[in-house]
């Protein structure tokens, strides 16, 4: 007997119509090729199990314990919790300092089309200009620290050179030595790098956007303004979407631009949760405590997905079938 | 239909050769069977052919095990044996630095060579006292020298002398007097090295005690600690003391001493060679060694011990007596500019005085006021300790909190720490 929503659905799909029989079940094409796709997806899924969901539910369990290289667990309920929140004033600095980070991704982008809509004009030699742009994306972060952290130099730095010569200032100003100076200096390292990425991705949203659109705006009399306030950024939705997501992920992932360029420092000043994270795990070798830790990064992830998710109205990475 | 009766006879042959191939491969096990132990040093890489060399002696002694050398960066070594700790595979013997063999031995996961060192008493006599004795936890001995040093105050002569001043100083006030005197435009008085505490000579020099004692419980918050403080931010706000002193960690403050600009260096002395390196300026007439005020001192040391986990603690304990022999002892001193806290030492000096007389003057501080070691409270948590004290003192030299109250919190926070 067949189902007829089953295999009316079936049949759209291009696959073979489901066969049901009563009381068992026959293997018939439609489950050999199940079979199939499991066979294919098994690999895969067992990496994910061992490699993300297994470690991530020992972090969990380890939150909750007291646990060193040296000794057995013991169960230590929420004492590593109530110490974060209670009384670890370097956690909330560094939850603080991430989300000041995370929120340069907006700048970045704001820059990034600017520079995308440059680069889009019918200039000569535009092709070398995008280049120029985006290599400052593949070099590995802890280059980019490096070269950051000497343009820095109070002493020796190209960025006091530039500002002492043009008389703005009489001293170096020791841009990552300082309370107000390290985390701005490390977030324009941060948009230098991934700029040139988010230039990309807008420049090819930008030329999706049909030429026809603009024309007939131009003809209606609608201003260069207007066009881009009502086609340009409309249409750029998803890219600017992308991009924010990426960004965001990028703030929480960059241990190697703020290790290598201030250690997250001065004072903790410049110190990401991630890092913290580290510094916890083995500077102090507090491996319990940095799981309680990486439990609330974890929950901090969750809730910006969801609401990056809410924003792109439900469906952020959701897959059409093919029809 | 041919084609599935195809796929039923291949599996079972593929299953087949992979039985087949596990057991070949378990065929080689046995030869495994041959003892092993490994050793995990400290940033040395460039000492591989010399480490070669040890293992060829030490083939000599245990020609049936094998010796399997592992190498890290400082900023990784901790990480590395952590995981290797939790993996159970953690190397048989470490050289580790500073106080970082505490936690370990705090931990049980260091094997304790006190009956070592009892069954063979020239030993004792053989490594240094005074080093030793910074490597003693709840009266248990955990390690064993295998280079060592510690802090001293390196002067820029033609700086001094430009001040109109003619010897190092001989107390705090000279020193921060000194220093200001020294300091015109883009030069600064002093600079120190900050990690593993290697700035509290500043505080021990003022009577400061870290901790009770018993060592259970802060002692430091008191007048003199908060004058001293408070002298430091102002020289700090001042310029006389470079802020790189309380931010850098080792390649900027020497670097900062190294450009010729500063006048005091406080750093141990290693920082020497890193200074020399890149000091065009430095000469046995321009750069001047000195003991701080006082003669204290912190020890930044490098030590052997031994995993707990090892499988064979006697034969890695034969292998640390042979790496620290008089032949590898001087071996090392004189290959990477070290003492080693053995008998060796004065050879080594001697080598120096011919070969590089600064370099001699440097070192032969190393060995003196050994009575005046600080901070080497034997203490459990003292990463955390020095995390929690260093991050209230650091904000009060910066200008960011007033002196008497980052003492007060640091109080709190290290109390809370060892309570």
């Amino acid at each position: 007997m067949e189902t007829g929503s089953g295999s009316a659905a079936a049949t759209r799909r291009g696959w073979p119509p489901r066969r049901w029989t009563r009381g068992r079940r026959r293997p018939g094409p439609f489950r050999r090729r199940g079979l199939l796709i499991a066979a294919f997806l098994a690999p895969s899924l067992l990496v994910f199990l061992l490699y993300r969901v297994v470690p991530l539910g020992w972090n969990v369990l380890l939150s909750f314990q007291r646990w060193s290289p040296f000794k057995p667990a013991k169960w230590a309920g929420l004492h590593h919790y109530e110490e974060m929140l209670l009384h670890d004033d370097v956690f909330w600095q560094s939850l603080w300092n991430t989300v000041v980070f995370m929120s340069s991704s907006p700048i970045a982008i704001a820059l990034a089309l600017g520079v995308a809509l440059l680069v889009d004009q019918p200039i000569r030699g535009r092709a070398l200009y995008r280049a120029a742009i985006f290599l400052s994306y593949p070099l590995m972060t802890v280059a980019v620290g490096i070269i950051w952290r000497w343009l820095y130099d109070e002493k020796v730095g190209l960025l006091n050179f530039a500002l002492i010569s043009l008389g703005v200032v009489s001293r170096g100003i020791p841009f990552l030595d300082s309370f107000q100076w390290a985390m701005p200096a490390v977030i324009v390292a941060a948009i230098w790098q991934i700029l040139g990425f988010f230039m990309i991705i807008l420049l090819a949203g930008l030329q999706n956007i049909p030429r026809e659109l603009h024309e007939a705006a131009a003809i209606d009399g609608a201003g260069a303004g207007q066009r881009f306030g009502r086609i340009t950024l409309p249409l750029l939705r998803p890219a600017i979407f992308l991009c924010l997501v990426l960004g965001i992920i990028s703030s929480f992932t960059s241990f190697d631009l703020i290790y290598v360029m201030t250690r997250g420092g001065p004072n903790y000043s410049t110190e990401l949760l991630i890092t913290y994270i580290y510094r916890v795990a083995f500077g102090l070798s507090k491996l319990d405590y940095a799981a309680a830790l990486t439990v609330v990064l974890f929950l901090f992830l969750l809730a910006l997905t969801w609401l990056a998710n809410r924003a792109a109205g439900g469906e952020a990475g959701a897959v059409e079938a093919p029809e | 239909m041919r084609g599935m009766t195809g796929r039923r006879r291949l599996l079972p042959a593929i299953a087949a050769a992979v039985v087949a191939l596990a057991t070949l491969a378990g065929a080689g096990r046995p030869a495994e069977a041959q003892r092993k132990i490994s050793v995990l040093t400290w940033n040395i890489p460039i000492y591989k052919e010399k480490i070669e060399g040890w293992t060829a002696d030490f083939k000599r002694i245990h020609p049936d095990v094998q010796v399997e050398w592992l190498d890290k960066k400082g900023t990784e070594w901790a990480t590395f044996y952590q995981t290797q700790l939790v993996g159970g595979t953690a190397p048989d013997v470490i050289d580790v630095q500073g106080g970082l063999w505490l936690e370990y031995a705090a931990n049980g996961g260091l094997v304790d060579l006190t009956p070592y060192l009892a069954r063979e008493p020239q030993l004792r006599d053989y490594y240094n006292p005074k080093f030793l004795a910074t490597w003693v936890y709840e009266g248990k001995q955990f390690m064993v020298p295998f280079y060592v040093s510690k802090t001293l105050l390196f002067y820029n002569k033609t700086l001094l002398k430009e001040a109109g001043l003619t010897r190092p100083p001989q107390s705090f006030d000279e020193l921060i007097d000194y220093a200001r005197k020294m300091t015109k435009g883009e030069r600064s008085g002093l600079v120190t090295l900050n990690f593993d505490w290697l700035y509290w000579p500043l505080f021990a020099m003022n009577g400061v005690e870290l901790l009770t004692p018993d060592g259970k419980k802060a002692a430091f918050n008191t007048p003199a600690a908060v004058k001293t403080l408070e002298t430091l931010a102002r020289a700090t706000e001042d310029g006389v003391i470079g802020k790189v002193s309380w931010t850098g960690r080792w390649v900027e403050n020497n670097g900062a001493f190294a450009s010729g600009t500063v006048g005091f260096h406080h750093a141990h002395a290693p920082a020497f060679f890193y200074v020399r390196g890149g000091g065009k300026w430095v000469s046995a007439d321009t750069l001047g060694v000195a003991h701080v005020p006082g003669g204290y001192a912190t020890p930044n040391s490098h030590g052997f011990g031994i995993s707990k986990s090892s499988k064979h603690p006697d034969i890695a304990w034969d292998f640390v007596k042979l790496i620290t022999n008089e032949k590898w002892a001087y071996t090392f001193g004189t290959t990477l500019n070290n003492l080693t806290g053995t008998r060796t030492d004065q050879k080594i000096l001697e080598h120096f005085r011919k070969e590089d007389p600064l370099a001699a003057q440097v070192l032969q501080t190393q060995v003196e006021h050994l009575d005046k070691l600080v901070a080497t409270w034997p203490q459990a948590k003292d990463a955390e300790i020095k995390e929690a004290f260093y991050a209230e003192i650091q904000a009060a030299l910066l200008g960011r909190k007033k002196a008497a109250e980052a003492l007060a919190e640091a109080e709190r926070k290290v109390n809370r720490i060892i309570r």
